[in-house]
């Protein structure tokens, strides 16, 4: 793993990236960068393939074919000390005492034991679990227990943190406040990547997303950029009368008086409205905007839904 | 910052980790505890119960009992059974009769050729322990007399059996420790044994934890797994041995400071011989047999989702360790069976053969070396196959690993 000064190259590198399982693909041909410093936000439907790629990248998976490199290079278990990797499916030791198994992976990931001893005893300050660090695990509530796996993830100050998820079984104070922790994570000059289904915490956070569907990449690059790929922007409309078929524009919805219009190329916000008007709709009002992410996600996804449903 | 240098060495971390939890645990604690526990309250109550045993003997070996008795071989002289208690009956039936209407306490019926013929005993019922008494008295009377009959002490002891003998066999020229020389070598047996009983459950579950617990993922990139294996094997040996040391502080102290009272037998240990390539052999049989077993049995917990499934491979694996003994008699006698040395070098079977040819010095030096050889071999081979296991299986949480599936994918081109 490379240090996030070197910007030049990206930090994680995923090129051709397939992956069966039996008989069955789970990625096709799946390529992206993830700069270093950046938060990427890593955006699919339950079984798209998202996890699956996050561990064929940290070598727990055999790719099927490909490359996955983490610093221009295969990830080793000794590049861990730079890694925090919070996985979809979380556990620690639920037998043994909180600061323990703090302590004992802070000193697998490099970290002195009085050093771990500390920070540990910090963390729990900080998130509110003082008086828990002598109780068993399984002693804990869900969220305790995600609090006290997230301090483990992220005690080793580290370059590349991967977040599978980090918001699921987080109560929104808490969601909060591990979005503070990722947060002053990037200050720190970490890299992010983060799957998650929380569109407004990708518009919030990420500098780049990428869509997985079946396999494959749907969508790859800036927010705004996969917001344009998608629709760009949007007319929201209140009106009073009936909405005239146009070359001008495509209805996405309507329903109770309100549609949402997705202008075509060469119209804009001016001749779309006099348009409105001059086929005798009442417009109360008119405003523009860009095509959300969770709207994207709907766009994407909702085909496949659909499809099983009927 | 207080950090290690990349490659860091975590095989410390993950043995003083797994060892101490392991120690710590409640469940251990009692279980090991109760062992000596037990013991101590079995020597405490063998010792009071001897100590009770030893005042009964004294009371009986002073206590007389008054007996009547008929003599056809006229080898019971009269003055030697009245001196014990003794007077001579004339009509048999009425003796007997008198026993059993309590008038008289016993009657002893000598025959007319007591070589051939049972001396009969009858005695008033004074319950199991006591009635023996009867036979005691009759038989010291009868030897008494014959010694007194044939005049010659040394005689006396040889009809008697009291003489001791000193055997000497001879290999290549040297004497040959005997029973003293096997008892050694079959030390490493017994450890292998108790370790394999100790530790195997431990071994099979160590690795099903962190699938269990869903911990794998975090193991898995901050670890290699053949570290946490070794880690864990390390750390599950000195756990046994804190058991075996636990163990046998109650027979060492009791051997130590109450030997004769709770009946340890008294161990002459100058009569061994330590064959110094048997000892070798057998140290090398042990580590390269336990070696093998760990790595089995954490392969099995690598393939199976609970403890529960791992549990029914456990058992048939268990029994080849108890197989071999079912030809005991041929291993030791003929060694060169088909079934002993099929047994020899069946993996599974090897060390328990193995190491009682070797106890009983019928491995020879070139089969010892084929052996100790197979065992590390195997013992190595299976060990990365249960990391490779531990590697791409505990990731199946809930599942059984395929284990074709492990192999089949292969290795993408940038890897």
């Amino acid at each position: 793993m490379t240090s996030s000064d070197e910007a030049s190259e990206p930090l994680v590198h995923i090129k051709n990236f397939k992956m069966d399982f039996g008989d069955k693909t789970v990625i096709r041909d799946l390529s992206f960068d993830v700069r270093a410093g950046e938060t990427f936000g890593f955006l699919g439907s339950n079984g798209s393939g998202k996890t699956t790629t996050l561990r064929a990248l940290l070598g727990i998976h055999r790719p099927t074919g490909g490359v996955l490199h983490i610093g221009g290079r295969n990830f080793e278990p000794r590049d861990g000390s730079r890694l925090g990797y919070l996985p979809e499916e979380r556990g620690l030791y639920k037998k043994e005492k909180v600061l323990d198994v703090m302590v004992y992976f802070g000193r697998l990931k490099g970290l002195a034991k009085t050093h771990a001893r500390a920070w540990s005893l910090n963390y729990l300050e900080r998130v509110g679990l003082t008086d828990k660090a002598a109780v068993r695990l399984d002693k804990l509530s869900s969220g305790q227990q995600q609090k006290i796996q997230l301090g483990v993830t992220i005690m080793n100050n580290p370059e590349l943190l991967i977040l599978d998820e980090p918001t699921k079984g987080f109560d929104p104070v808490n969601r909060r406040l591990l979005m503070d922790i990722i947060e002053e994570n990037k200050e720190a000059g970490a890299t992010v990547i983060m799957v998650t289904h929380q569109m407004e915490e990708v518009e919030r956070l990420c500098d780049r997303v990428i869509l997985l569907k079946d396999g494959v990449s749907r969508a790859y690059g800036t927010v705004e950029e996969v917001q344009e790929q998608f629709g760009g922007t949007t007319y929201r409309v209140a009106y009073k009368g009936t909405l005239p078929r146009s070359r001008l524009y495509d209805l996405i919805h309507e329903g109770n008086g309100h549609a949402e219009l997705s202008p075509r190329p060469g119209a804009d916000e001016a001749t779309v409205l006099e348009e409105l008007v001059r086929a005798g709709v009442a417009v109360r009002s008119f405003t523009t905007a860009r095509v959300s992410l969770d709207e994207i996600f709907v766009q994407v996804y909702g085909e496949q839904h659909e499809i099983a449903e009927v | 910052m207080a950090r290690r240098t990349f490659g860091q060495h975590n095989l410390g971390t993950v043995i003083g980790f797994e060892f101490t939890r392991t120690i710590k645990r409640r469940g251990f604690v009692i279980a090991t505890l109760a062992i000596p526990v037990i013991i101590g309250i079995v020597f405490l109550l063998i010792y009071v119960s001897n100590s009770t045993s030893a005042a009964n003997a004294n009371a009986q070996r002073n206590a007389s009992i008054r007996f009547t008795y008929t003599d056809a071989s006229g080898i019971i002289p009269d003055q030697m059974a009245a001196l014990i208690g003794g007077s001579k009956a004339q009509d048999p039936q009425a003796a007997l009769n008198n026993v059993k209407e309590g008038r008289s306490e016993a009657y002893f019926a000598y025959p007319a050729n007591p070589a051939k013929e049972p001396v009969k005993v009858y005695g008033i019922d004074k319950g199991i322990f006591e009635n023996g008494k009867y036979e005691a008295v009759a038989k010291q009377l009868l030897e008494r007399a014959a010694q007194a009959r044939i005049d010659a002490p040394q005689l006396a002891a040889a009809m008697s059996g009291g003489v001791k003998f000193e055997s000497e066999a001879f290999k290549d020229g040297r004497v040959s420790g005997g029973i003293g020389s096997v008892i050694p070598p079959l030390l490493f047996l017994v450890i292998f044994y108790i370790s394999i009983i100790l530790l195997s459950g431990q071994m099979l579950n160590s690795t099903l934890e962190e699938k269990e617990n869903r911990v794998t993922e975090m193991i898995l990139t901050t670890l290699n797994p053949t570290t946490l294996i070794v880690g864990k094997i390390v750390s599950l040996f000195l756990v046994g041995l804190v058991q075996m040391a636990v163990f046998l502080t109650p027979f060492a102290l009791g051997y130590a400071f109450f030997r004769d009272r709770v009946a340890l037998p008294n161990v002459d240990f100058s009569s061994l011989t330590f064959d110094a390539g048997r000892m070798v052999v057998g140290g090398l049989l042990l580590l390269g047999g336990f070696t093998l077993f760990t790595g089995t049995l954490v392969a099995i917990g690598a393939i199976m989702p609970t403890a529960k499934e791992a549990g029914t491979v456990f058992g048939p694996l268990m029994a080849l360790i108890f197989i071999p003994f079912y030809a005991v008699s041929l291993i030791i006698s003929d060694p060169s069976a088909l079934i002993v040395q099929v047994f020899t070098y069946f993996p599974l079977s090897a060390p328990v053969t193995a190491m009682l040819r070797n106890g009983f010095g019928t491995l020879n030096p070139v089969e010892a070396v084929i052996v100790i050889a197979e065992l590390f071999i195997t013992g190595a081979l299976v060990l990365r196959l249960a990391v490779h296991f531990f590697r791409y299986g505990s990731i199946e949480y809930g599942r059984k690993l395929s284990i074709a599936g492990t192999f089949r994918r292969r290795e993408s081109a940038g890897r």
